[in-house]
């Protein structure tokens, strides 16, 4: 056991310290597995070799796994799964030498961990299982956790052995993520499960930042290489903010309502107020709309992939033009499912009665959004001075690196914006014609009733499902499987279930084996390391 | 010396051969008589060693093995036999013939390792631990071929008796190191003892099936 903290680990262990806080408030401190779960993550964050680093990591894995169980049976088999094919990655990767077979290892196992495609698919399902607190912690910390080893890994030890491949390959991966995880979370009716696809599409985003940068590093393109990094690591920071904010707010919303279905939701905002406010704020960071948290990292990774497709041969050139469409696309997506998230959950008229009679939330978990609706405040208004100090981890995974300043900056275009606002106000205000005018549109959520319901049923109204029926027949038809399922799930997940399943038989048989089968397995080991030393030394 | 080599293969060779017989008998106190043989060839074979070495402590050992192995132990499995009216008792778990294949096999494997792994040692003490680890092998694939309790327990005290012959072989063993070793058999000894017991008590019988069908059900 040895700590050795360097400026990486204090930037993650600075983006864990809130939603711990967070989630600790929100109901979770009394859980000794709760904060088995948090040691386990300090403990692989500020990790000084390989062992600590493996160990706090299972550790993590173990202790969120029970935490899953408390929420359902079936997710935390899946979850348990993914996490023991993680750790058979990277436990024999970690003790490679740096070379193209260890950066594959440790790529599969903190994919299958941080929910990089085509290892995703139990994400979606086992981060909704738990407690509200416990999924805030595993969609913010522990996927972050995961990075944090790819990180230290692809950009610090390994890279000697750095090779251009890499970070195409890790691209490529963060653009499957991207677009699986946004149409998925167009298309979920489940709340929470919205949250979770839309967390496999914020870790494509990381992905792709530091795909560009580890190929730029390998390719010697300080400016890329820097630019790459920024926009990841301000990713992670922004993410780690508003994610654990949505999942919080999905807890209460269950919590009040009883069920936290998109399909008998509705006008929460009259009921919930003040959780509507903080859910608006967290949508609108999802969607990274300008002014939020979430716009720069895309800004700086949109520049990121546009500079990088100036580089390389032509197929290098055309591959980075198509993820600049995927991009485009997953952000059009994530904007699209952010709106139905808002929009059928808490606008329009209430489609159950327990949503009607839905009440706001009061003390510790208001308490802990607003913290973190707080902390978002300066990632999104002075994202310049976030990256600045961030400087010493670009240093330390990049010593080349050029840092550009950031070519946007929110603070100014705030003013402006009032001031804009403003005069306009003054003008119509002054000039403007008075009278109202009658305008059938989106009308809030609102549906005209059916002519055989003159007197409106809100179960007529346009439900979540519906909203995204459009989606799914344009665009899930050609990426999704059958009943827009995971294509991973049958491909990848599925076989290892059964291998999973087959082990878990063969070490239940082991358990159950009487005394005499113990004794004669230990003498049949016995037997054949005598028969190897006899055979090694005769021959 | 010649007489000597000779005369302590001799012996090790007939606890061998006793340890084989134990694996092809069934009857529980066929097995304890031939148990009682090893030991006191054993003896025989540490007093011999004793006086070839010149060691006083061999001598020492082998009055311990013929008091304990020879005589003690024999006679407390023979009350257990006569209590639990064990007479007659056959056991089986594994096939005769498939145990006295693999015993053999065995027998082949410990003379395939021991014999060139110490090329340079002197040949009394290669061909002795060879046949030692034989009686070690052997003790052991009694004790995971057969189903009763009491059978399982002459096969470890069968197992012990080789590693005793293998001590005695070795000229400079330490009298503590075999000292103790037979005094934890007899300790385990006891233990069982009482253990079995235990077991009468609950199930009526030695044979530990019942154990196991309970151990299937109970996890």
């Amino acid at each position: 056991m040895h700590l050795q903290p360097d400026a990486l680990s204090w930037l993650f262990l600075g983006i864990l310290l809130p939603q711990v806080v967070a989630s600790a408030v929100a109901g979770m401190r009394g859980s000794v597995t709760f904060w088995v779960f948090v040691l386990g993550m300090a403990l692989a964050l500020l990790a000084g070799d390989a062992f600590t680093l493996i160990f706090g990591f299972e550790l993590m894995s173990a202790a969120s796994w029970l935490l899953v169980l408390r929420g359902d049976e079936r997710p935390a088999t899946f979850y348990v799964t993914m996490a023991i094919f993680s750790g058979a990655c990277l436990i024999p990767a970690v003790f490679l030498p740096a070379s193209s077979v260890a950066f594959v290892l440790i790529l599969l196992g903190t994919g299958a961990k941080a929910g990089l495609a085509p290892l995703h698919a139990w994400l979606p399902k086992a981060h909704p299982a738990p407690p509200a607190g416990v999924s805030a912690l595993m969609s913010g910390g522990m996927v972050k956790v995961a990075l944090y080893v790819l990180i230290r890994y692809a950009f610090i030890i390994l890279a000697p052995a750095a090779q251009p491949w890499w970070g195409v390959v890790l691209i490529a991966a963060g653009l499957a993520s991207v677009l699986i995880g946004a149409l998925r979370a167009m298309l979920e009716v489940e709340l929470k499960t919205v949250l979770a696809c839309s967390t496999v599409e914020h870790v494509g985003l990381i992905a792709v930042g530091l795909g560009v940068a580890l190929r730029a590093k390998a390719m010697g393109d300080e400016t890329l290489e820097g630019l790459g990094l920024q926009a990841a690591l301000l990713c992670v920071v922004a993410h780690a903010l508003f994610k654990p904010l949505l999942f919080l707010g999905a807890g209460e919303v269950k919590r009040a309502v009883g069920t936290a279905s998109l399909n008998w939701l509705g006008g929460l905002v009259r009921g919930m107020p003040r959780l509507g406010g903080l859910m608006l704020l967290g949508a609108a960071c999802m969607a990274a709309l300008p002014l939020g948290p979430g716009f720069a990292p895309e800004f700086l990774l949109l520049h990121a992939v546009i500079g990088a497709a100036a580089t390389g041969g032509i197929l290098a050139r055309l591959f980075f033009t198509a993820a600049l469409a995927i991009l485009g696309l997953g952000a059009a997506l994530a904007l699209g499912a952010a709106v139905r998230l808002f929009g059928m959950g808490f606008l329009g008229r209430p489609r159950s009665l327990q949503a009607a009679a839905a009440d706001d939330i009061r003390g510790a978990t208001l308490w802990a959004m607003g913290g973190l609706a707080v902390l978002m405040l300066p990632v999104a208004l002075l994202p310049g001075l976030v990256l600045g100090t961030m400087t010493p981890v670009f240093l330390l995974l990049a010593p080349q690196a050029a840092l550009p300043p950031l070519a946007y900056a929110p603070l100014s275009l705030v003013l402006l914006a009032f001031l804009a606002a403003a005069a306009l106000g003054f003008v119509l205000q002054r000039w403007g014609v008075r009278g109202t005018r009658e305008v059938a549109g989106w009308n809030g959520g609102f549906g005209a009733p059916p002519p055989w319901l003159p007197f409106g049923d809100p179960a007529t109204q346009p439900s979540a499902t519906g909203l995204a029926e459009p989606v799914a027949r344009a665009i899930g038809r050609g990426v999704l499987a059958r009943d827009m399922a995971d294509p991973t799930e049958i491909w990848l997940v599925a076989p290892l279930l059964r291998l999973h399943g087959r082990f878990v038989r063969v070490a239940e048989r082991i358990r159950r084996a009487t005394i005499r089968e113990r004794l004669a397995f230990v003498f049949g080991a016995l037997v054949v390391f005598l028969l190897a030393l006899g055979l090694g030394e005769g021959g | 010396m010649s007489l000597t080599f000779s005369l302590a293969h001799l012996m090790g060779g007939i606890v061998l051969l006793c340890a084989f017989l134990l694996l092809s008998q069934r009857r529980l106190a066929a097995m304890i008589t031939l148990y009682q043989m090893q030991a006191c060839v054993l003896a025989a074979a540490a007093f011999w060693q004793g006086w070839a070495q010149h060691e006083l402590n061999l001598y020492l050992t082998g009055i311990i093995t013929l008091a304990l192995k020879g005589l003690l132990l024999p006679y407390g499995l023979r009350q257990i036999v006569l209590r639990f009216n064990l007479r007659r008792a056959v056991d089986s778990a594994m096939g005769m013939a498939l145990s006295l294949i693999l015993g053999v096999g065995l027998i082949g494997i410990a003379v395939l390792v021991v014999l060139p792994s110490t090329m340079r040692a002197v040949s009394l003490t290669r061909e002795d631990l060879a046949i030692a680890l034989s009686v070690v092998l052997l003790g052991l694939l009694v004790m995971v071929s057969r189903r009763s309790a009491l059978a399982q327990i002459i096969g470890f005290l069968s197992t012990e008796n080789g590693l005793v012959l293998a001590a005695i072989g070795m000229p400079g063993m330490p009298f503590v190191a075999e000292f103790s070793v037979a005094l934890l058999v007899l300790l385990a000894f006891l233990v069982v003892g009482v253990f079995l017991l235990r077991i009468r008590e609950h199930f009526d019988t030695l044979d530990v099936t019942g154990i196991e069908a309970i151990e299937r059900r109970g996890r």
